[in-house]
């Protein structure tokens, strides 16, 4: 799996990103996104923030305080992005692109490739795939963006960085913790 | 730098034509592209017309009013910017946003009216061929039943009449019906060497892309001059909310162009029928007997599955020049002693007609063929070196006189007749079911063995006592189902939207009880487009429930649960209801996107289709505004990120105009002014999409310009003169440019267009590709 992580201003402007595959089952923690899909990650990301304001100010599903962690939010084909908000409206935002094997990619789509024939078979839906709102995956991505919440509140309260103006993140040591926290969790 | 010329109809130029012609040999020179040895470089101003006429009639409302004047692209200045359609009483549903227009609402209406089927003796196809048409009285009639002049009266069940400006019927011969058996036998027996007779019925996904694609080649060769866009540039911004592109509606108008005849829906069956004879003809009453005759039973007999007693229409079509009025008249008498009411009497003139004749008039082009039939008058036009307008011309009289034929058809007798039909199957068949006694009936047909109305030839292995035949996969036309879904088809195309939902709800659990699974998916598709269609406001909780359910079930049922798919029908209903459920206001766009995208995952299109509905998504998103100042819900960004999926597909089709459009959409959504003048750098959020953006503009430019045949090859010493103004003019603009990296690409060697593909989808069929090779 491939991993993007890109955290956004409230002005959606990108402060820091950070591409990574996954460090479990073998992984060897490099991103493995062809360079067409790595292109269009930025837009994927960009506009998937419609739907992170609808859910952050549409109708609450828990009880109590609104949650910081939005859980899966959005898909294009088979990138998926999950958010987690902090309170001043910064956006953390991680785009997972399984491997073609966990979606199911190589199974029966190569047969009616490029004929017009439709149908179920090419939605490539069967047992055993990726799923997006498991509480394995939605655990792990929790657990991720936690640490990465504790790196982020310890760089902000940096007097040097002034992040209500926007300032994009610099600093090598919030880089390190955040590759580390997806080296331990994702 | 948006360039709709596209949309915009203009009239063919023909200064323009011929300097377009005169540059040709220097564009053939290029080697910047294999493509100038294709035969659509020809520019020939027949052709030009006639894909100019095509794609500008995207919009063209009946123009019913106007009398004779034809309504031909040249004279109605009608585009998609200006959509005049919501005047006439169309209904729109609830309110629509402004700055939308229900453009295909009413195509969607339109596409769906009576057919009418022609038969004709060898009289009047002479006499029809000797005019100048060569497809004889059907080919001759179709214009101008599309649109019915003036307004047309239709009561529904309740006894409200409504009145209507677009109504149309459509002309079908018997040989539509029998799409392969005969046609293969015509094309074999008349020329082995030859293309085969291009067909009436369309439902041919792969003839519409290609279709498309020829008036999109067209397009981006034949615009002459690169250089205005450039200087007009801040023009287009005006028409910023316009999202429907004249390319995406000649696929729509296409795919929904003749229907094919099939048992599952009646829409294409044949409401009424044309018999026609000439005043030439010796025996008239005999002739019109034995016409009747070989129609009802002989060999021009429908399929066993259409209704075959519909209503006659006689017709005598009188001879101005040689014939005896007085003894036509006297035929006619006896035509309506023997025949009853539905008769007429046609007078033409036998000679044929010049446009430079004095009231001469050209014959409209016929706007709903299908796929296949404009891409034969394509090819024919282009393989010839005729450059006059092969269209033939037709005195004034004679149009008057069509036109009035077509109006009485269809208001005295085609209207009533389906007026009465609804309401007697409504009482006999159809209330019958509806009450109480009805649904015990149904269950008891279902139950026990004593079931009404077995049906003997029915060799039905799925239950025992349906009326479908499940060997042949049809039901007998006076089987009780057949006539229900007349009903429903009848009330639809009579936009009663109401009788038809609940008629097809009655009929979708018969269906599904049979097992008739086409049937299913078509009573299915149909209750989800009646209920959308109807003007009433929708709750989202019955849009959710009942619409989403028969949507997914009309395209499964389609596709997958039986052995033939038919991906045609699942493709249309997927289109029409995303079409429609865009309209229906913001909290059902994202429906109409999700649908859409159902299209482009079960790969129903084709690649022009795709980048078509990709275009189409994010306008799905971009019409969902949202609400307070902060825009809350709204999906501008989504619309953004379709719209630069699209531009970058085009791109890859090697369609720099679509693509530039798309483009410019996108920058617009992200909140961009499109290349501000005075060269104001705009930055989009992220620095990589700023240079996506770029390239992918620098990638368009290269294709526009290696198209046009700018290429760095020693041209003629005269050619480059006359050329040279424009190229000073277009170094000047890029130079102005804010991007400081877009080179001029004129003088310079055109850049590779292919830099790497971009696309994921692409990259990854290649990826199964080798794999599954390997495998095997």
């Amino acid at each position: 799996m491939s991993y993007t992580f890109s955290i956004l201003s409230p002005l959606d402007v990108p402060l820091f990103t950070h591409d990574f595959g996954t460090s479990r089952s073998g992984g060897d923690g490099v991103s493995r996104l062809t360079p067409p899909e790595r292109a269009l990650v930025p837009f994927i990301l960009h506009s998937s923030l419609d739907i992170v304001e609808e859910v952050q100010w549409g109708p609450s599903t828990s009880a109590g305080a609104a949650p910081m962690y939005l859980k899966h939010i959005d898909k294009y084909q088979n990138m998926f992005v999950s958010c987690w908000i902090t309170g001043g409206n910064t956006r953390f935002l991680l785009l997972t692109r399984p491997r073609d094997e966990a979606l199911g990619l190589n199974a029966g789509s190569g047969s009616n490739k490029g004929s017009l024939a439709g149908g179920r078979a090419a939605l490539g839906s069967s047992g055993g795939l990726y799923n997006p709102s498991a509480p394995a995956t939605e655990e792990a991505v929790k657990n991720f963006m936690v640490d990465v919440y504790e790196a982020w509140v310890k760089t902000i309260m940096s007097p040097f960085f002034a992040v209500g103006n926007g300032d994009v993140v610099k600093s090598p040591v919030f880089r390190q913790r955040v590759a580390t926290a997806a080296k331990k969790y994702l | 730098m948006t360039p709709p010329q596209d949309a915009t109809p203009k009239p063919p130029t023909y200064p323009a034509d011929v300097e377009a012609s005169m540059i040709l040999p220097k564009q053939r020179a290029s080697p910047a592209s294999s493509l100038a040895s294709l035969p659509y470089r020809r520019s020939n101003p027949s052709l030009s017309k006639l894909f100019e006429s095509t794609t500008s009639l995207s919009t063209l409302r009946p123009s019913s009013a106007s009398g004779t004047a034809t309504p031909t692209a040249t004279t109605v200045p009608g585009s998609v910017f200006s959509p005049g359609s919501r005047a006439g009483g169309t209904g729109t549903p609830s309110s629509l946003p402004p700055g939308v227009s229900d453009e295909y609402r009413t195509l969607i209406q339109r596409a769906f009216v009576p057919s009418v089927a022609v038969l004709a003796d060898a009289q009047t196809e002479e006499l029809v061929r000797a005019k100048g048409v060569e497809g004889g009285l059907l080919q001759l009639l179709r214009p101008f039943g599309e649109s019915v002049p003036g307004k047309v009266t239709i009561r529904d069940s309740n006894g409200a009449s409504k009145s209507w400006e677009d109504f149309g019927v459509r002309f079908v011969g018997v040989d539509d019906a029998y799409p392969d058996v005969r046609v293969d036998a015509v094309g074999q027996r008349t020329s082995s060497s030859s293309l085969r007779r291009p067909r009436r019925t369309g439902g041919d996904v792969a003839q519409i892309e290609e279709l498309v694609d020829r008036h999109l080649q067209y397009s981006e060769f034949n615009r002459h001059d690169p250089v205005s866009d450039y200087l007009n540039k801040g023009e287009p911004a005006a028409h910023s909310e316009s999202t429907s592109s004249p390319f995406y509606s000649l696929y729509l108008r296409r795919l929904l162009s003749g229907l094919p005849v099939v048992p599952h829906e009646t829409f294409s069956h044949p409401v009424a029928g044309i018999i026609a004879i000439s005043s030439r003809n010796p025996h008239p009453i005999e002739e019109l007997r034995t016409l009747y005759n070989r129609q009802h039973d002989g060999d021009l007999r429908f399929p066993q599955w259409v209704e075959n007693d519909f209503l006659r229409y006689y017709v005598l079509i009188h001879d101005e020049e040689t014939g005896d009025i007085a003894k036509s008249n006297q035929t006619f008498d006896s035509m309506k002693r023997h025949f009853g009411l539905h008769c007429h009497l046609l007078r033409l003139k036998s000679q044929q007609c010049i446009p430079s004749d004095d009231d001469s008039v050209r014959l409209p082009t016929c706007e709903w063929m299908s796929a296949s039939e404009e891409l034969a008058e394509i090819q024919r036009r282009e393989t010839t070196d005729d450059i006059t307008d092969p269209a033939p011309y037709f005195p004034d009289s004679d149009i008057s006189s069509l036109r009035t034929f077509i109006r009485e058809l269809v208001t005295q007798s085609i209207i009533p007749n389906m007026e009465r039909s609804v309401s007697t199957w409504n009482e006999q068949i159809l209330s019958r079911r509806r009450g109480l006694s009805g649904r015990f009936m149904s269950l008891s047909k279902r139950w026990t063995p004593f079931g009404s109305s077995r049906n003997s030839s029915a060799s039905s292995t799925s239950s025992p006592n349906s009326n479908y035949d499940s060997l042949q996969g049809f039901y007998r036309p006076d089987a009780p189902e057949a006539i229900m879904r007349r009903l429903a088809d009848y009330c639809f195309m009579l936009r009663d939207w109401k009788l038809a939902l609940s008629t097809y709800e009655i009929l979708r659990t018969d269906f599904q009880n049979d097992k008739a699974w086409r049937h299913y998916a078509g009573a299915a598709e149909m209750a989800a487009l009646s209920t959308l269609m109807a003007p009433t406001p929708l709750s989202s909780k019955s849009r959710s429930e009942n619409i989403d359910t028969w949507i997914e079930a009309a395209s499964y049922s389609y596709t997958d649960r039986q052995r033939s798919a038919a991906p045609y029908y699942a493709l249309r209903t997927l289109m029409l209801s995303f079409e429609l459920l865009r309209l229906r206001g913001s909290s059902a766009a994202d429906d109409a996107a999700r649908w859409a995208t159902r299209i482009l995952e079960t790969r129903l299109v084709g690649p022009i289709g795709h980048v078509l509905i990709t275009e189409r998504i994010s306008a799905c998103y971009s019409i969902r505004t949202g609400v307070g100042t902060y825009r809350l819900g709204s999906r501008r960004r989504k619309a953004a990120l379709w719209a630069v999926l699209a531009a970058e597909n085009w791109r890859h089709l090697d369609k720099s105009f679509p693509a530039e459009k798309c483009l410019d959409t996108a920058l617009r959504l992200y909140n961009l002014q499109v290349d501000t003048q005075d060269g104001g750098m705009v930055k989009l959020p992220f620095e990589d999409m700023q240079g996506f953006f770029d390239e992918l503009r620098q990638q368009i430019m290269s294709i526009r310009l290696s198209n046009q045949g700018y290429t760095a090859e020693e041209d003629g010493q005269e050619e480059d003169d006359r050329q040279s103004p424009d190229v000073e003019v277009a170094t000047e603009t890029l130079d102005t440019s804010p991007r400081a990296h877009r080179k001029s690409f004129i003088g310079a060697v055109a850049p590779p267009i292919d830099v790497g593909s971009l696309s994921p989808a692409l990259e990854r069929k290649e990826d199964v590709d080798s794999k599954s090779e390997g495998f095997e």
